[in-house]
């Protein structure tokens, strides 16, 4: 629990901000409904993305995080993704749907993430290297075991909110958009359960990380 | 390494093809909403997108032409009593989805509930206010403080629910949410509607909007203001004016009102203004018919130099560039304009507070001249320095009909000391798909009658 206090001071903070978010609304907006519709592709995404990346960080182990290729996919923000989505999707197709939006949000988030997975990893010479490659992966396998939780707690509210632009972009309202929506219209309350849901998932990965600690 | 990449490619591939949708409906329009409309509400709903859903999928009582005309909807004819009292003539074909014809019980049932409920659409509320609704001989009656005529027009704004279903109308279409798109199928309805349906996607980027344009993703919708992309070949250009103005209000008296009315003549290059805006040059929108009239304020101008703070909504870039040039134009003589940009919420919140020296912001006006009282009356919600004149009361109950001697007096009053001034005139500017016939309105593609209902197909 000590451990964890900075944590959960920065989302009483986030709580606070929440139920105290300054401004108004020029007539009464009624907040959004939530959209539970996107609560599984939302999941999906995030499963995929967290299956992905430690399968790629695994492969590429630590020097992966040096390959220029790797850096100049993580740069360009998540709107090029989604542009360039938009750009090459054939026009015969029709709108690109959650696939569209899933291809945007993994080549956004995948490079990132496989870079702070790869960094994360320890040096491999002269050991585990010299004991062969079977001890290598092994090596890899068993901190990257590890290390998934912390880095999924550390990820999964960015994830979950940071889909907004792409959403946005490709006409796919779903839980960046919600958020988003209740800031504009000052849902305070709305905010305040967002809050507390990022922050239960939070602790709930925590925890477990503490456990496995 | 590259093989499992490839893999991975080759899985992401797999995902897309298959999955590739089906070429549209025909007849189906295809349009995008800028903002989240929430759900189909009759009484709590409020905000521009949640009166197109209204629009399609409810009748009100009475309806606006496209030249803004009163015209009957749901009521086929009414009659106004020397009490204020007007009673309306239902019309007998109008029916709701489960094919239940609208009564005089649902019209109470509306304006009751309107007026009962705190969370009520503000729009709703404030044009019900004082009213009363009853049936007599099986025909809806309604009474209110406001003159007739005024009533009338805001009731245009006022669809009709079913008793007990706030977010079932009598309207045109069929309303059905779906995944992230709202969609409307023709109904048997009195307006006869030609196209088979409208669904609308959630597209708040203008770049998206653009992008679903060009590749003919969308029927209709208004292409980014930003670039100057030319129409596809499949579109076609269309414009109409709006109720709409970018206005500027002061707290520091009419002075530097009385500048920007000189500088708004000549600050803003037409390459930046395009289609969609013009200088404004009244005080009050001449859309809604008002005459053209200047500050006539006793004093003279402040004299430079002087230096004035003016919020503006922050991110919009097309209306940032223009107060630029704004700024440049008012240095000329001396004065400094500090722009300082805003979240919306904030700025609203500034205006509301009085916290400003000067502040502007995109207003878009009820479509008939009695909207200008925003500005005017103590709790109009556009009065926000405060204004206020002894005479006012007495002018306002003068004002009966669009077009009375009144307006005039009124706008003169106005015009001594006013408390803000509208710098641009708003024209919207959207791409069409040439075979789709529309009618263009002051009040946009939907919200006037027939609106989306007389839409047709062309072979």
């Amino acid at each position: 629990m000590r451990r964890g206090l900075p944590g959960w001071l920065v989302w009483v903070l986030g709580l606070a901000l929440a139920l105290g978010l300054p401004g108004a609304t020029w007539k009464g907006a009624a907040p959004p409904a939530f959209p539970w519709q996107s609560l599984l592709p939302a999941a999906g995404a995030v499963a995929a993305l967290a299956a992905a990346a430690p399968l790629l960080a695994w492969l590429g182990g630590p020097d992966l995080a040096r390959r220029r290729p790797l850096a100049l996919l993580e740069a360009p923000p998540d709107l090029l993704w989604a542009a360039l989505i938009l750009a090459l999707w054939p026009a015969a197709w029709g709108p690109p749907g959650f696939q569209g939006w899933l291809l945007a949000f993994l080549a956004a988030a995948l490079p990132g993430e496989v870079r702070w997975l790869a960094q994360a990893l320890p040096p491999e010479r002269p050991f585990p290297e010299a004991w062969g490659k079977a001890a290598v992966r092994r090596a890899r396998r068993l901190v990257l075991f590890r290390l998934w939780r912390r880095w999924l707690a550390a990820r999964l509210p960015v994830w979950l909110t940071a889909t907004l632009v792409l959403e946005r972009v490709l006409g796919l309202p779903g839980l960046g958009t919600d958020w988003l929506t209740r800031v504009a219209v000052r849902d305070r309350l709305g905010l305040a359960g967002w809050v507390l849901v990022l922050a239960g998932l939070w602790a709930l990965s925590h925890a477990r990380t503490e456990d496995a600690a | 390494m590259r093989t499992p990449i490839l893999a991975l490619s080759l899985a992401f591939a797999s995902l897309v093809t298959p999955l590739a949708v089906q070429p549209l409906a025909a007849q189906v329009v295809e349009e995008s909403l800028q903002r989240d409309p929430g759900p189909l509400d009759f009484i709590q709903g409020e905000g521009y997108e949640q009166w197109i859903l209204q629009s399609l999928a409810g009748d009100a009582l009475v309806g606006l032409s496209p030249g803004g005309r009163l015209v009957p909807r749901l009521a086929s004819s009414w009659k106004t009593q020397k009490d204020g009292t007007t009673t309306f003539t239902l019309r007998a074909d109008a029916r709701f989805p489960d094919g239940s014809q609208v009564s005089a019980e649902d019209v109470v049932w509306t304006v009751q509930e309107l007026l009962r409920n705190p969370s009520a659409s503000p729009t709703k509320r404030a044009i019900l206010e004082g009213a009363q609704a009853g049936v007599a001989q099986g025909q809806p009656w309604i009474r209110s403080p406001k003159p007739a005529g005024r009533l009338l027009l805001e009731l245009a704004r006022v669809p009709i629910a079913q008793k007990d279903h706030p977010d079932r109308g009598s309207g045109p279409f069929a309303f059905r949410k779906e995944d992230g798109a709202w969609s409307f199928t023709r109904r048997d309805h009195f307006l006869k509607p030609r196209v088979d349906g409208i669904r609308f996607r959630l597209l708040p980027d203008a770049a998206g909007v653009m992008a679903a344009l060009q590749k003919g993703w969308l029927t209709l919708g208004a292409p980014s203001t930003r670039r100057q992309a030319e129409v596809p070949a499949s579109h076609r250009l269309v414009t109409q004016p709006m109720h709409a103005q970018l206005v500027v209000w002061s707290h520091l008296g009419v002075g530097p009102l009385q500048w920007l009315e000189r500088w708004r003549k000549d600050a803003f290059p037409p390459q930046l203004l395009g289609l969609n805006a013009k200088p404004s040059r009244g005080l009050w929108p001449e859309t809604l018919g008002l005459e053209l009239q200047s500050i006539e304020a006793a004093t003279a101008p402040p004299k430079g130099p002087a230096t004035y703070t003016l919020l503006y909504p922050a991110g919009d870039e097309s209306v940032e560039k223009l107060l630029l040039a704004l700024r440049e134009r008012a240095r000329k003589n001396g004065f400094e304009l500090q722009l300082t940009p805003l979240e919306q919420g904030l700025l609203a919140a500034r205006l509301m507070k009085g916290d400003f020296q000067l502040a502007c912001s995109v207003v878009v006006f009820e479509p008939h001249p009695w909207a200008v009282l925003e500005y005017l009356e103590p709790r109009g919600p556009m009065n926000v320095t405060g204004w206020r004149h002894p005479r006012l009361a007495d002018m306002i109950r003068r004002l009966q009909q669009p077009g009375d001697l009144a307006w005039h007096d009124l706008q003169q009053l106005w015009a001594a000391n006013p408390a803000a001034l509208p710098l641009l005139d708003f024209q919207s500017v959207i791409w069409v798909d040439k075979r789709l016939q529309v009618e263009p309105s002051p009040l946009g593609l939907y919200l006037h009658t027939p609106g989306a209902a007389g839409w047709r197909w062309s072979r």
